[in-house]
């Protein structure tokens, strides 16, 4: 009998097999639990859909979204409808970045201990508010015009996303029929602020600048000429103007082409590729658990032409706007990033999410950088485009490869103490950059700065 | 007015829900503590006085192995004296030794024995060199405190258990009545006729038994009870059939504890149970219908039947022997042929995760009975390239694999199922949406090969992690009492059987919620399925087997008077 004591040990095994999968599901289960419960699919919120969870509000507790008889109500204002339904989603959970989607349980009433129960509903705290500024939202709408684009703004001293809108958009108080061969809603459920890639055109000189800073010995002392093109191995690259001789700094801010050919080639393809990388152009952010797309910057293939095409923004490179905003932000900060986030410190989420910020670029670098972009404003667009604020940018018009209109683009960051912000954005098709993306940046701002000077 | 009403069912709802938690880790508890303290302390049954070095060794068990080898349960430190030299047992007869293929051989009062031998206190047996004179237990020299032997702690008492499950059930069914989409009275119907299956047993086992304890059947009864009522507002029709196999389960149980009263004559046996298993086996193969990709149903009328769970009683049934038989039979052979066509026909009808419980049983029941590392080793690189075929000739098989890990890439199609239990388990809280208010049970297989996503959701995590629990806890309770039995066949059969019940319960907790890939298993007791229930209340018997309380206890006085006669 001892023997067989001895020997029926091996039983154990199994059981404590069991119990230790046991309590991996149980923390799974704990910690998890909420999203599992968020799926789409679940029975519990499909019925009734959102129409009865809590409220959803801006950062100045303007409503955005509520539930009444049954139903849910969206602001009063179309455009606000509209320029926040990437942000805010619409009933059916169409747009799966949206607070609706990703925070569905929670507003439904979830509760981890009492799982979708009526009872938890009653003890949970349903209403949500955003850090993001609706007003904003709808001037940045309004400014697109119907142009199709993103806008990112956010405050990079407290990570809290200000305006954050895509286009093309619809009223989800009236969700439109959408055929599959209506090219005008190509990408309507996407919100391109977080999903949309883009061709970066000149505003990737800013990778390319602080590569150089950083690699090239006295590039600061250097001086470029520019007669409007360049022969590279017998490819041409072309500049938009003819610049003449040039310093770095001028160089940048006038975003000569030919200057920063010459600045990539020199740096090449491993330089430049791991300038990409640890800027974040390559990087996928979770801005609220929502990945953010991985941008592009490819040299395997490259011959020394599509190189120096590389280094300005062009050849196959490819940046997400709210990367872009980013990297503006952490040049803003003096090399260390802030992530954005959208919802306003309330216990629905995690706040180790909250302040995460990431060093990106040395101090040195950073310093001149910003130096270079707030020469870019004041030098050469000129103050006057921003009224109340003072602003450091760079703008890029990114050519699509087809014959449609290139791709405006602007990056940048406010200097101003009562209004630190960092924003990304790019007009479709608009043309060049400052002229469009520019301009809507540029009204965005002012609503924005305008609401936080007055505490609205 | 309707508002307040609806505020009202709804808390007073959430009430049952957490009564019914709160009792079922009650009633499980009490189960397990009253097993732990009615065990036996360790007082030797007779002792064996050595003539030669005038020691006096007690004997513990209700069969004892005597040798020169160290793991024996009577070491004998006497060259002339074999490894295994011999079996000392006893019998509701009395006391016993048998010669288990010594060289030197057993001799009773001088003579020598062949099989075996009854003895009586004051014969001397002759092992070798050595001489023992059989003794009672309190002449002993080793004292043995008041303490060790008595339960110094009052045990839970059996109706007050039954009556803790029943009031549990009670909260499972009124939920099921009064779940969101109305009331059903059907229900207390369902649990009326439970309760009267419930208490006829229990007054069959301590009435007309007069048995001492009634804690295995008490868990049993309480999770087939839950089953029952997860079934009511899914299907009520099924809900009555899985009450009358509770109830041919329950029969089952009595008969294998009845028919394993003595397993000296029911070891002969075995080989008509080996060829029974193998006929059913072959019934199933040739008329065996598929369902969900595997070949494991009979169907006979309405009736169907899934033979591989009958199987698995006799799979534990053969694993098993007593001490004196294992002693002299060390091999293994017959058992790894019979085991080799089991897997093997499970295999061709598909049931891969059957045939992997009959597998990981196998296991267990080789290192229990021999002790033999090799076989298992072999076994495991068996299955190993055995494995890999199947993953070659049956891509679905590798496709279950892909979904593995990465259910929310695919939880729309290969990963369907187990999305569907992670979500509504997620939904269920602590203490559920309550019976009948889930989601879960319009998913196929919800009510068996998901079942405990079912029981997540609608009794929540606390009822869930403690039925899942307590089947391990039976793992642990089982082994307990493996030195207690009266005899290895029972110490080895519950071992094996309560093996059986984790390992199932494994690969369907574990499949549904993701972390092992879905095999499509049953969970003991709680599933829906009547062959399963019937063979989980058989497999149930080999452990209330084990306990040396369950056959009727034969008084000290009674032994040492038949050692006198």
């Amino acid at each position: 009998m001892k023997r067989t004591r001895r020997r029926s040990y091996s039983v154990f095994i199994f059981a404590l097999l069991f119990i230790i999968g046991m309590f991996v599901f149980i923390f799974r289960w704990f910690s998890d639990g909420r999203s599992w419960a968020n799926m789409p699919y679940n029975g519990h919120y499909a019925a009734t859909g959102i129409a009865d969870g809590g409220t959803i509000t801006d950062c100045y507790g303007e409503l955005l979204a509520y539930s009444s008889d049954g139903e849910r109500v969206y602001n009063g204002r179309e455009d606000v409808r509209k320029a926040t339904l990437h942000m805010v989603g619409d009933t059916s959970t169409n747009i799966s970045t949206s607070i609706q989607s990703i925070y569905r349980s929670s507003i439904s009433g979830y509760n981890i201990l009492f799982g979708a129960s009526s009872f938890g509903k009653l003890l949970s705290n349903t209403n949500m508010q955003l850090t993001i500024d609706s007003a904003a939202c709808a001037t940045a709408y309004n400014a697109l015009s119907g142009r199709n684009g993103a806008v990112v703004v956010y405050n990079y001293k407290t990570g809290e996303l200000l305006c954050s809108v895509s286009t093309p958009t619809y009223d989800p108080a009236s969700p439109p029929e959408i055929s599959s061969d209506d090219t005008s809603y190509d990408g309507v459920y996407l919100d391109k602020t977080l999903s949309g890639l883009y061709p970066p055109g000149s505003t990737f000189k800013i990778v390319t600048l602080c590569a150089a800073l950083e690699n090239i010995p006295d590039v600061e002392d250097m001086t470029f000429y520019c007669n409007g093109s360049t022969d590279i191995d017998g490819h041409k690259v072309t500049c938009m103007d003819s610049h003449g001789e040039l310093t770095l700094k001028e160089a940048f801010s006038h975003s000569c082409n030919i200057a920063f050919a010459e600045l990539s080639c020199k740096l090449g393809k491993e330089t430049l590729e791991k300038y990409a990388d640890s800027l974040g152009i390559t990087t996928s952010y979770k801005v609220n658990g929502n990945p953010t797309a991985k941008g592009n910057f490819d040299l395997d293939k490259a011959i020394k032409a599509e190189v120096a095409w590389a280094g300005i923004g062009q050849y196959t490179d490819e940046v997400c706007p709210m990367n872009m905003a980013i990297l503006s932000a952490g040049v803003a900060r003096g090399g260390s990033t802030i992530i954005p986030h959208t919802v306003k410190n309330t216990s629905l989420i995690d706040l180790s999410a909250v302040m995460s910020s990431k060093s990106l670029i040395k101090p040195s670098t950073a310093a001149k950088i910003k130096d270079m972009m707030r020469s870019t404003v004041s030098d050469y667009y000129g103050d006057w485009s921003f009224p109340s604020l003072t602003v450091c940018a760079k703008t890029g018009t990114a050519e699509t490869g087809n014959n449609d209109e290139a791709h405006g683009w602007i990056t940048g960051f406010t200097l101003d103490d009562d209004c630190p912000l960092a924003f990304a954005c790019v007009v479709e098709n608009g043309g060049l950059g400052f002229y469009s993306a520019g301009n809507v940046v540029s009204q965005t701002l002012e609503t924005i700065a305008e609401n936080m000077r007055n505490g609205n | 007015m309707d508002s307040i009403i609806e505020f009202i069912t709804d808390y007073g709802v959430f009430a049952l829900r957490v009564a019914a938690a709160l009792l079922t880790v009650l009633t499980v508890v009490k189960c397990f503590y009253s097993m732990r303290i009615q065990k036996r302390g360790k007082k030797p049954l007779i002792s064996l006085h050595n003539t030669i070095t005038d020691e006096t060794v007690p004997v513990y068990y209700w069969e004892n192995s005597l040798g020169r080898s160290r793991g024996s349960d009577i070491y004998i430190a006497d060259s002339t004296v074999s490894r295994d030299h011999a079996v000392l047992l006893r019998r509701n007869e009395g006391w016993f030794i048998s010669d288990t293929g010594s060289k030197a051989g057993v001799f009773v009062n001088n003579k020598r024995c062949q099989g075996r031998t009854q003895i009586f206190l004051n014969d001397v047996i002759t092992l070798g060199a050595t001489q023992f004179e059989v003794k009672k237990g309190e002449s002993s020299h080793q004292s043995v405190s008041e303490k060790d032997t008595a339960p110094h702690k009052k045990a839970m008492r059996p109706f007050v258990l039954l009556l803790l499950m029943l009031f549990s059930l009670l909260m499972f069914f009124t939920q099921a009545a009064f779940a969101s989409d109305g009331f059903m009275p059907e229900a207390f119907v369902v649990y009326g006729a439970f309760s009267a299956v419930v208490i006829s047993v229990f007054a069959f086992t301590r009435g007309f038994l007069k048995r001492a304890s009634f804690e295995l059947e008490t868990l049993g009864l309480l999770f087939s009870g839950m089953g029952v009522s997860l079934l009511i507002r899914q299907n009520l029709r099924q809900a009555y059939v899985q009450l009358i196999c509770v109830v041919l389960g329950v029969i089952l149980f009595l008969v294998i504890i009845r028919l394993l009263e003595y397993p000296d004559k029911l070891l002969k046996m075995r080989m008509y149970a080996m060829g029974a298993a193998v006929v059913l086996l072959a019934i199933n193969l040739v008329f065996g219908t598929v369902r969900s990709g595997a070949q494991n149903w009979i169907q006979i009328g309405s009736i169907t039947v899934q033979p591989s769970e009958l199987v698995k009683v006799i799979f534990i049934f053969v694993s098993a022997a007593t001490l004196d038989v294992l002693q002299t039979n060390r091999n293994l052979t017959e058992f790894i042929v019979f085991s080799a066509i089991c897997i093997g026909a499970l295999f061709i009808m598909s049931d891969f995760g059957t045939a992997l419980i009959f597998f990981a049983t196998f296991l267990i029941i080789s290192i229990i009975r021999s002790g033999d590392y090799k076989t298992v080793i072999l076994a495991l690189v068996a299955a190993f390239f055995g494995a890999m075929i199947i993953l070659c000739f049956k891509p679905y098989i590798a496709q279950r694999f892909a979904a593995w890990g990465n259910v929310w890439q695919n939880y729309d199609d290969a990963a369907y199922q187990q999305a569907r239990v992670l979500t509504y388990s997620a939904s269920g809280g602590l203490f559920g949406v309550g019976v009948g208010n889930g989601f879960l049970k319009y998913i196929f297989a919800s009510e068996s090969d998901l079942v405990f996503g079912l029981l997540c959701e609608e009794s929540g995590l606390i009822v869930a992690v403690t039925v899942a629990l307590s089947l391990a806890a039976l793992v642990f309770y089982t082994r307990e009492i493996t030195t207690l039995s009266r005899s290895s066949f029972y110490s080895i059969s519950a071992c094996c059987a309560a093996g059986l019940l984790i390992i199932q319960a494994s690969l369907n907790v574990f499949g549904a919620t993701d972390i092992l890939p879905l095999t499509g298993v049953t969970l003991p007791f709680i599933s829906l399925g009547g062959s399963s229930m019937i063979s989980c209340w058989g497999l149930l018997a080999f452990i209330k087997a084990a306990d040396e309380r369950t056959y009727k206890k034969l008084s000290r006085k009674h032994i040492v008077q038949v050692a006198e006669s």
